[in-house]
This record gives structure tokens, C-alpha cells and sequence, in this order.
């Protein structure tokens, strides 16, 4: 397979899961130091086929298949990125990566503190995120909660090829360890057209996909598509609503969110995760904290129960939809 | 019956407890180079127990004495390479002064103040590590990015005895093997895990066999014979930087201090032991051999001794006098490129600090 | 899914692995016209994993089968139907769980919008994508290949949603300034204030290689506004925001000035009622009224004792127009018509949470002090509880605005048609003054006549004015 980027050529309508392997692909080609590693990876191409082609490109010291411990794949990955590699590490589904949070929260995330920056952790670790694809137990965590606490890491979760492909290049470019969660909902849900031509898209900030005067709409994930319908569905009852996706979860980029409300006065927060304590919480505290007086309505939160996420038969009912997040919509703009 | 596999864990001892050869030497080894290894184990001594008594003086946090380790600290730390990497435990000092790590950056770490970790000479060691054994597996990462750069180094790792029942330690003994890695684990077994013995962590009759499971070259050694010492890190290192992948080397030794300053011993182990301990301590065997060879003797002693005490005290009184950290850095070292709400907390603790004076 | 009518069941082909796309019938077990109970083995297809035997979904009667030996069969297509015998044992329906990997399959799409049902030629189906601000250009997915390549599931687990469904994301317009959420979200990040970035993308959109130009040269930092900038809805309405940009500036840095109301942040309320009259009525006022303003001070040294200030206001206004007629009069500016009043009637200025108004203290001129007193807080009572009539608030001759109760020593009030005057009085003070041999303190009321030089000369409303000075400084 020629090595040449495809940049030449006209860009190619891809999924998300795609920009995902194009990222990657880019990546190794113009630094060495990248090395993909995880579960399946190799000749599999990764079980959502997001390393497809890169063992073949690139051969088996880029791209590793790892013994069958997520402990092991996070203890090296943490090894290698502290002595001067890039890794890119896959943890084949959210509902593994459990072992793997002894090494980030106490390793990856403090290394560059620990040593007064003399070390530092530049590692990304690529997490298939969340519900909806009627998996069995434990492929369906919404788990973003559990890191965006911990000082040190950043946590960024696409939502469009586009984004998929320009955020991951950041990720990779970081100098500091990132938690990237790939929503697998819509890993192939549609195509978009993203040129291969490196260009990073940044970190740290919010994504402004709508503009709108009567509600602020903030979600991330695979939840961008309902909150988008919900957007369209309101635009057709006379509703304007802006819409935000967050992108970056931590550091979280609450500056554009407290913009927005301060033009509508009103949000509504949109997650899969379960309610209590998920990250809409810190959204909404900072919302009290900061745009209290901009605020006409109390700001609704849309999320999944306080329950684990059910097996395939329930799942559309845990998960937010499109009437819920109206309907919330609805109750906000009640207010004025 | 068709045997599947099996194994033998060779043991090395050549200087026995009472300072006489009980084996012949390897060979070409010299025992003139024992000397200055002897007399920085000595230091070692030394700062160990002045460390201690700064502890108990106030004057340092919790601490983890080294002492009856000496032999296997600095004869691991004395077999590597200047850009080989050292994963420590919490415990090695011996080792890591060979790699030229500072007492003052072990009172820093310590005394509470994160520039301890910020080694000044040996730049890509790890530092310190509180998750037991994670240390292994890091520098299984490690050993794996100077084998996919193809680097001469290699990587070597510490843990204790407890430290060998951790599942980090048998994925870096199964990495080791998966990837035949240019590692090293040393498996410091001084008989005890804070009050936990040797015999309640495992059924395996050695802990060495544990690299059986991984395909790695396993080796036992009396961890107080320095010479035995010297010689497992010489073949484990040379199979290391000749592809020959990793080893566990399993050090006999025996704690003769509490797990940490903050630990009583006398509260699950008995005094008699400890006696037996000093009994086959390393120093004496080793002071003993050297004397017999002509190549020490109680003057030299006393004022070596007399002159790491200036030395450590040296240290001590660097430590001492460092000024604390200022406030902002506890932010500062957090990301390559802060956050905009970091640096505001950043900001909202200087002003905090200076209304407070 | 099942379609079924009355008593008839097609049979649609399960997936019979883990995400199999077809299986070639091997051996039919039965044919049409058989009875066939629950269970009973069907046929036997060849799949690529294996040969599996499928056994019957209902008990009847064989309708139809889909094929012959040798014939390939997608999966969730029809491989047989059956007219089912009620008498006979049945098995219930359970849900289709919708586990379909690669291949035609009826794909349950969430959110339940609607099934798209297969095809009976076995094209791939394609799940629509509706909504969002996204033009959707589907185009149709290739159709599988031939021979023994199998459709990639791409997943080890669970059904996933797959289209080829092409979406491009719009420029997005805030605050009047158009860009793709990307370029946005660069601004924010590289420091930039996007509205502040010379746009050279198609249609007045900025791009990402303007706002790393802006970045590079420092010629878009955001200003000392507060972050948070409401857009009115004018501003947002209007398409040619972009043509509000100015040209740049002759160093070569693009400038934008925007008028107060972009960067206002309070929230536009309809004017109603009484203020909504006011500015109609002031902005009539100031059409036609040509205003002139005399100003002094009356001196109220020589009271004697405690007075009622409006009372003696009232008094002294009513003198300078018995002085001078000529300002209690109505001027109709059209017909050039004034009209000269006899009697006195004062507009009072009454300032409200609702806004200003000016109710008519009728004859004036006839009232003693305890006559004014008492008609004043009457009509201040009745405004108060807005029980004052509409005929009341109009018909006065004169005006009077008491301004000095809060602050202010001059004014310039406004004359409201027909009337041609008003006095506004300010802040009482005692004032330092020059007396022949010395200096005094006197206490003393400033004193403003406006009135519209239209219907009133200079002279008349100096003289006016000293008419009025006069009777205020009397001792009562």
C-alpha cells in the first residue's frame, strides 16, 4: 500500500470510525514515535476495524497486539510514553477499562507533576464510548464521569468525523495524557467528507453547531444527533435553539456555554450518562456559579437514569431521545 | 508420563553469612572491585540511619528505611548503564545513588516536596512509586520503547516480596515474555510486607519461578552476598542487551528495619528473628572478606565513616534549608499548556496567599 | 419482523451466526402443500461457518418456498411461508432483536423511526438519517460483491447502525459572523475575537486560515467588553450583518466599529402605556416646538416662616401670567392661531413608576393657598390610583415640572403642544450671595422657563419670568 497521503487525491467521504483509522494512518506516517497498541489491533484491524490496514502499512513494531490484560496495556503504554514515545492505546470497550484507571489516575496523570515536569505522559487512550448498539453487558458505558475529575487529564469525546479526525491529531499531539472517547453509536452512522490533510482541530473548547436565541442545547457524544433533531423539531414550533457540543469535557470550555446563556437564559443539558453526579452536574453548577443572573428557567438536565444502562431491550428507553429532550426544551422556554 | 514442560531455579551464593567463600568466584571476577562498592554501601549506611533519626527528630514524614538491603541496592544499581532506566519501588536508595540520584532528592521526596522526584542526573529513572509493583509494568513499557526503537538499553525493575503477588507484576513478567523484552525484575524478598511474611503471599516455592510463567530466565540469589549479586545482574543484563529477553532474579535478604518509620515490627514479629537477621547481615560477611584480603581494615572504617557523615550531613542540611515550593506550584505542573480555569485557580491562590502574607 | 395477515406466516431467514449475511439452501425437508409441525426440521442451509439445520417456525401448512438446493437465501428475507393451523401447537412471538450484521436486514432504526423493509433482490438497506441543520446527500450503498467476500460487521457485538449517508455541517451565525463550528471553537481557543476577523471565505464566512492569520498578527484581540455579548434580535435578523463591516484601515488592519445595540446586553421591552405616550408625545413636542430656555434663581430670603413651595409656585405663576398673557396661551403652529387664556390652568408634572404625568390643576388663579394645597394632593391621589380621568390629564394652559424635589438646579423642560410654556423648578439651595457691603446666605430656588418662540418673544418671557421672581420672593 503506498504510503502517500491521500491529500492528493480529492478527499473521501468517510464514518467516523474511518477518520479515526485516517487520523491515525497521518499520524504514524510523519512521526515515529506513534505506536498504536490494544487488543486486536494488529491483523484484526481492532474489533471496530479502527486500526484497518495500519499492521499491513506499518508493520508489527507500530502497531501491537497486546496479551490479553488491560492492566498490561495500560502499564506500557504509560511506560513507553514516559520515555519519550507516542502511544495511541485501545481499550477495546468502555466497560473494560475499569483495571486500566489505577494507571492513569496514578500514573499518567501525575506523572508530569510527580517529577516537577522532568517526566511527563503524552499518551492518548482511545475508548469505544456509550450505548445504543444493542450490545451485551458492559459495552455500553457512559463512564466519562470517572476522569473528568482527575486533575492532569484531558477527556475529549467526538461527535463527527470531522471532529473525530482533526481531535484525535490534537489528542496525539498533546503533550499531556488524554482519555478520547469515541461514541460507537455513530461510529458509522454517516459520512462526511474530511481531507486528509493533518490539520489538528483544537482542544479545550466547545463546538457551536447551531445558533439560536431561546435555548442553550450543550451535549457531546453520540447525543449531538438527537439533540440536533430536537433543535429542528422546536425550530418547527417557532423555538430557536443554539446548540453546543462540548467536545472537550475536561478542561471544560464553560466560557462559550456562559456566552450562550447569556443570550438565551436558558439550558438544557443533554447526557447518556446516568444523572446523579454525571458531567452535567459540574455544567450546571457552574451555570449557578457564573450565569445565575443571565438564567430566566432552572437549567434542566436530559440523561440516562440513575440505573446501569439495560440490555438491548430497555436500552432506547434509559437512553435520552429526541421527545425528552424537546419536551425539556419545552419546560425551559416556559419560563421567561 | 510425557513431560510438558519443567523447570530449575538455579541459586547463587558464593560469599557466605561468616564473610568465607562458599563457592568459587565467577570468573574474572575481581574482588579488588568489591572495595569501592563496600564503601558506598557504608554511605548507604550512614544516610539510612541518620534518615531515620531525622524522622524521629521531626524533621523528616514518613520514611522507608533500607537498612540490612545494602548488598542488593547497590549491586543492582552498580550493574547498569548510565541510559539504562531504573523503575524503583520506594526502598532502593543504594541503587539509585549509583545512578546518581541525591540523599537530598530522597529527603525532598520524603520531606513532602515533589522536586525529591525531579532527579537531577539520572533524567529518564522513575521515580518513586507508592502503587506497589505498577513500577514493573511501567518499565515493561519502557524496556518495549528501547526495543521498538532498538536501543542498547535496558530497563530494570525493584519490587518486594509482597510486591510479587501484584497483578502489575505478573503482567510485566507476562509483557516480558510476549514481547522478549529487555527487562530485568528484581524481586527484593526481605521475608515481609509491612506484617504480612513471605510464606502467606504464595504458594510458589520460590518467587523467582513466577518469570517460569512469563518464559523468562529466573534466578535466585543471597541478596546479602554482593558478589552473587553482582553476578545475577551481569548474566541477566547481558542476556537482556543480546535479545535474549527478561529476567526475574529473586533477592535474598531479610529487613532489618520496620516496613516504615510509621511501622512497628516488634507488633508481628519477634525480636529472636531480627537477631538471626543481623547474624547474615551483609556488611559483616562482607567486612570480614575484605579484611581477610587485606583490603580493609577498622581504621579505614572509622574514618570513612567519619567522612559520609560529613557527606550525608551535607545533604541533610541542603534538605533543610530548602525553602518551601510557592503555592502556584501546586498548579504548575499539570499540563504542558494550562487550562484557562487552571490558571485562574492558580491566580485565586497567590492572591489568597498574599492577603494571608 | 414478521409480517403477517390472517393466518399466514412468512418466514424471513434468521441470522444463523454471528452476523451472517446469506446461506445456500442445501436440502428442503418438506415441500409446498406439506403439514409441517412446530420445530420439525425445514431445511438444511450451508453457511459460511457451517451447515446448519433450520427448524420450522410455526405448525401448517407450507405455502411457499424461497428457493432450491443450491440457492442463495439472504438473511431476513423470506425463505418460506406458511398458512399456521391454530389446533396445532404454536410457538409465541418474541421480538426481533434486531441483531443484523452486514446485509439486507430489516434494521430496526432507534428512536423507532420507522423500519426500511428489505428488499426482495437482497440490496443493502440503507438507514435514513433525518433532521439536524445537515443537508443530507444519500447516496446508495454499493451493492455486495459477488462471490465469497463477507460483509465486514465491523463489531464483535451488538447491531450497529451503518449508512452511507453523506452530511456536510453549515457555516453557523453568531452574533452576525458566520463560520463553521470548527473555526469558532479555533477563535476561542487562539484568543481571537471572531468578530473581529477580516472574513475571506465564499459569502462573507470566516476561515480557519483567517483566524490563524488574525492570531499570528494580533489583529483580532478580543476588546474590553465582557465576554458575554447579547445579540439583539435586529442584529441577527439582518442578513447583511457582514455588509456593516467596514473597509479596512489604511495601516492594513481590519477595523469594525457596530453601534451601541450590538454589544448592549439588557433585554429590549415594548413601551406601553403612559411612557409609551410620553415618547410619542416629546417626540411631537420636539417636531414643532422651536424652544427657548430663561434662567434664574428666586430669592426666598424674606419669607417669613414656614410655606408650601408649590403653593407660592402656583401663586407666582399665576401673577407672570396675569403680567404677561401671552404665555398662558395655546399656539396652533398649522393655522397659526394662538389663543390666550383667561384662566389658569396648570399641567403638574407628576413622575411615576409608570411614567410622567401631568394632570391639570384647574383655575389656578382662583384658588387660595389652602385651595392649591388641597387640589394638589388630591390630584396626586388620584393619579397615585390611577383614578384620574382622561379629561384631567390634558386642557392646561401652563406647565409646571418640580424637578427639584431629587436634583438639578436648570433645566431646559420640554413645551408641549398647544401650550407655548413651562417652568421647571429646582433644588431648593441655600446659595452664597453678594448684597451690597457683603455677603449673605440666602436660600433660593432656581427657576427655568422654557417657552416656544413660535407664539412668544424674548421680552415677553423675560418679563414673564421677573413677574414670577417677584411674587416668589415676597415675604408671603
Amino acid at each position: 500500500m503506498a504510503e502517500k497521503t491521500a491529500a492528493n487525491a480529492a478527499p473521501a467521504a468517510i464514518t467516523l470510525i474511518e477518520a479515526i483509522t485516517q487520523a491515525l494512518a497521518y499520524e504514524m506516517r510523519n512521526d515515529k514515535s506513534v505506536v498504536v497498541l490494544g487488543e486486536d489491533v494488529g491483523v484484526n484491524g481492532g474489533v471496530f476495524r479502527a486500526t484497518a490496514g495500519l499492521s499491513a502499512t506499518f508493520g508489527p513494531e507500530r502497531v501491537l497486539d497486546t496479551p490479553l490484560d488491560e492492566t498490561t496495556i495500560a502499564g506500557l503504554t504509560v511506560g513507553m510514553a514516559s520515555q519519550g514515545m507516542k502511544p495511541v492505546a485501545e481499550a477495546q470497550f468502555d466497560g473494560f477499562m475499569y483495571p486500566m484507571v489505577d494507571f492513569i489516575v496514578c500514573h499518567a496523570a501525575r506523572m508530569r507533576y510527580r517529577t516537577r515536569g522532568r517526566l511527563s505522559c503524552p499518551m492518548v487512550l482511545r475508548v469505544p464510548w456509550g450505548g445504543g448498539i444493542r450490545a451485551p453487558e458492559h459495552h455500553s458505558e457512559a463512564n466519562e464521569s470517572i476522569f473528568t475529575n482527575v486533575p492532569g487529564l484531558r477527556v475529549v469525546m467526538p461527535s463527527s468525523p470531522a471532529r473525530a479526525y482533526g481531535m484525535l491529531l490534537a489528542a496525539i499531539r498533546e503533550p499531556d495524557p488524554v482519555i478520547f472517547f469515541e461514541p460507537k453509536r455513530i461510529y458509522r452512522q454517516y459520512k462526511e467528507v474530511v481531507a486528509d490533510d493533518g490539520e489538528a482541530l483544537p482542544l479545550d473548547v466547545c463546538y457551536v453547531l447551531r445558533d439560536g436565541t431561546d435555548l442553550t442545547l450543550v451535549t457531546w457524544g453520540a447525543q449531538v444527533k438527537e439533540t440536533l433533531e430536537a433543535a429542528d423539531a422546536l425550530a418547527k414550533e417557532g423555538i430557536s435553539a443554539e446548540v453546543i457540543d462540548v467536545a472537550t469535557l475536561k478542561p471544560l470550555d464553560f466560557a462559550t456555554i456562559a456566552e450562550s446563556v447569556s443570550k438565551t437564559g436558558r439550558c438544557v443539558i443533554v447526557h447518556e450518562a446516568a444523572k446523579t453526579a454525571g458531567f452535567g452536574a459540574e455544567i450546571a453548577a457552574r451555570l449557578a456559579e457564573e450565569s445565575m443572573y443571565d438564567l430566566v428557567a432552572p437549567v434542566e438536565r436530559v440523561t440516562g437514569y440513575d440505573t446501569h444502562i439495560p440490555l438491548f431491550r430497555l436500552e432506547m428507553k434509559f437512553l435520552p431521545s429526541v421527545d425528552k429532550i424537546v419536551a425539556a426544551a419545552k419546560r425551559a422556554v416556559a419560563h421567561s | 508420563m510425557t513431560i510438558a514442560a519443567h523447570f530449575d531455579i538455579e541459586y547463587l551464593q558464593y560469599l557466605g553469612p561468616d564473610g568465607k567463600l562458599v563457592a568459587d568466584l565467577p570468573k574474572g571476577f575481581d574482588p579488588k572491585s568489591l572495595l569501592p562498592l563496600f564503601k558506598q554501601m557504608l554511605f548507604v549506611r550512614v544516610f539510612d540511619t541518620k534518615s531515620i533519626a531525622l524522622q524521629r527528630t521531626g524533621k523528616l514524614g514518613t520514611y522507608a528505611a533500607c537498612l540490612g538491603h545494602e548488598a542488593t541496592h547497590v549491586g543492582i544499581g552498580s550493574s547498569m548503564r548510565p541510559e539504562d532506566v531504573f523503575a524503583p519501588s520506594y526502598r532502593e536508595y543504594g541503587a539509585q545513588f549509583m545512578r546518581g540520584v541525591q540523599p537530598r532528592e530522597v529527603l525532598m521526596y520524603w520531606g513532602g516536596d515533589e522536586r525529591g522526584n525531579d532527579f537531577q542526573i539520572p533524567r529518564n529513572d522513575y521515580p518513586w512509586c507508592v502503587p506497589i509493583s505498577t513500577q514493573c509494568l511501567m518499565a515493561a513499557g519502557a524496556a518495549l520503547a528501547f526495543k521498538l526503537r532498538k536501543e542498547p538499553r535496558i530497563a530494570v525493575a525493584c519490587c518486594g516480596d509482597g510486591g510479587s503477588s501484584k497483578t502489575d507484576f505478573y503482567a510485566a513478567v507476562n509483557s516480558a515474555g510476549a514481547y522478549k523484552l529487555p527487562l530485568v525484575l528484581c524481586v527484593i524478598n526481605n521475608g515481609w510486607a509491612i506484617s504480612v511474611p513471605r510464606s502467606a503471599q504464595t504458594g510458589a516455592e520460590t518467587l523467582a519461578q513466577k518469570g517460569i510463567a512469563g518464559g523468562l530466565h529466573c534466578l535466585q540469589v543471597d541478596g546479602n552476598d554482593l558478589i552473587a549479586v553482582l553476578e545475577a545482574m551481569r548474566r541477566a543484563g547481558e542476556r537482556a542487551r543480546n535479545g535474549e529477553g527478561g529476567s526475574v532474579i529473586e533477592f535474598m535478604t531479610y529487613r532489618l528495619h520496620d516496613h516504615t518509620t510509621a511501622d512497628d515490627a516488634r507488633r508481628y514479629r519477634g525480636e529472636d528473628e531480627v537477631k538471626a537477621g543481623w547474624t547474615r547481615e551483609p556488611m559483616l560477611r562482607l567486612r570480614t572478606f575484605l579484611t581477610a584480603k587485606k583490603l580493609w581494615d577498622e581504621a579505614q572504617e572509622k574514618a570513612w565513616l567519619e567522612e559520609c557523615g560529613k557527606l550525608v550531613d551535607v545533604e541533610i542540611n541542603a534538605y533543610l534549608e530548602s525553602k518551601v515550593q510557592p503555592v502556584e506550584a501546586m498548579f504548575d505542573y499539570l499540563y504542558a499548556d494550562p487550562p484557562p480555569d487552571l490558571l485562574a485557580q492558580r491566580a485565586a491562590a497567590i492572591a489568597l496567599e498574599k492577603r494571608n502574607g | 419482523m414478521a409480517n403477517k395477515t390472517a393466518s399466514t406466516k412468512k418466514f424471513l431467514l434468521p441470522d444463523l451466526g454471528e452476523g451472517l449475511p446469506d446461506a445456500t439452501i442445501v436440502e428442503w425437508f418438506v415441500k409446498v402443500g406439506d403439514t409441517v409441525r412446530l420445530d420439525d426440521n425445514l431445511v438444511s442451509m450451508e453457511t459460511a461457518k457451517a451447515v446448519v439445520e433450520v427448524p420450522s417456525p410455526v405448525s401448517g401448512k407450507v405455502l411457499k418456498l424461497a428457493g432450491g438446493a443450491g440457492d442463495v437465501i439472504v438473511t431476513g428475507t423470506m425463505l418460506a411461508e406458511f398458512e399456521i393451523d391454530p389446533s396445532m401447537p404454536q410457538r409465541a412471538e418474541g421480538q426481533d432483536t434486531g441483531h443484523h450484521h452486514g446485509g439486507a436486514a430489516a434494521h430496526e432504526t432507534h428512536g423507532g423511526a420507522g423500519t426500511d423493509a428489505p428488499s426482495d433482490n437482497g440490496h443493502q438497506v440503507i438507514a435514513s438519517d433525518e433532521g439536524g441543520t445537515i443537508s443530507d446527500a444519500g447516496t446508495p450503498a454499493p451493492k455486495g460483491e459477488a462471490g465469497e467476500k463477507r460483509d465486514d460487521a465491523g463489531t464483535v457485538v451488538g447491531a450497529m447502525q451503518s449508512s452511507d449517508a453523506i452530511r456536510t455541517e453549515a457555516a453557523v451565525a453568531v452574533g452576525g459572523v458566520k463560520a463553521m463550528p470548527a473555526v469558532r471553537a479555533l477563535a476561542r481557543k487562539l484568543g481571537v475575537d471572531i468578530a473581529r476577523v477580516r472574513a475571506t471565505g465564499p459569502d462573507g464566512v470566516v476561515t480557519m486560515d483567517d483566524v490563524k492569520r488574525a492570531a499570528a498578527d494580533g489583529s483580532a484581540k478580543p476588546g474590553a467588553a465582557p465576554a458575554s455579548r447579547a445579540v439583539t434580535q435586529q442584529v441577527q435578523d439582518t442578513p447583511a450583518a457582514n455588509a456593516q463591516r467596514t473597509p479596512m484601515s489604511a495601516t492594513g488592519r481590519p477595523m469594525r466599529t457596530q453601534p451601541p445595540s450590538v454589544q448592549a446586553s439588557g433585554q429590549p421591552e415594548q413601551l406601553k402605556g403612559v411612557r409609551r405616550n410620553m415618547a410619542r408625545v416629546m417626540a411631537d413636542a420636539h417636531a414643532k416646538v422651536v424652544p427657548t430656555t430663561l434662567v434664574d434663581d428666586a430669592d426666598l430670603h424674606a419669607w417669613i416662616g414656614k410655606q408650601d413651595i408649590t403653593a407660592r409656585l402656583i401663586r407666582s405663576i399665576v401673577a407672570a401670567c396675569k403680567a404677561v398673557p401671552a404665555l398662558n396661551a395655546w399656539f396652533d403652529g398649522d393655522k397659526l392661531v394662538r389663543t390666550m387664556h383667561p384662566h389658569v390652568d396648570i399641567g403638574i408634572a407628576v413622575d411615576t413608576d409608570d411614567g410622567l404625568f401631568v394632570p391639570a390643576l384647574r383655575n389656578a388663579d382662583m384658588l387660595d393657598a389652602n385651595g392649591v394645597r388641597g387640589a394638589i394632593q388630591r390630584l396626586r391621589a388620584q393619579v397615585e390610583d390611577r383614578s384620574i380621568p382622561a379629561s384631567e390629564l390634558s386642557g392646561y394652559t401652563i406647565s409646571l415640572s418640580n424637578f427639584g424635589m431629587f436634583a438639578g438646579r436648570y433645566a431646559t423642560p420640554v413645551v408641549v403642544p398647544p401650550t407655548v410654556a413651562i417652568i421647571g423648578a429646582g433644588k431648593l439651595m441655600h446659595d452664597v450671595v453678594a448684597v451690597m457691603g457683603g455677603i449673605e446666605v440666602h436660600r433660593r430656588m432656581p427657576i427655568s422657563l422654557t417657552f416656544d418662540h413660535r407664539a412668544a418673544t424674548g421680552g415677553e418671557a423675560a418679563r414673564f419670568l421677573k413677574a414670577l421672581l417677584d411674587d416668589l420672593a415676597r415675604p408671603n
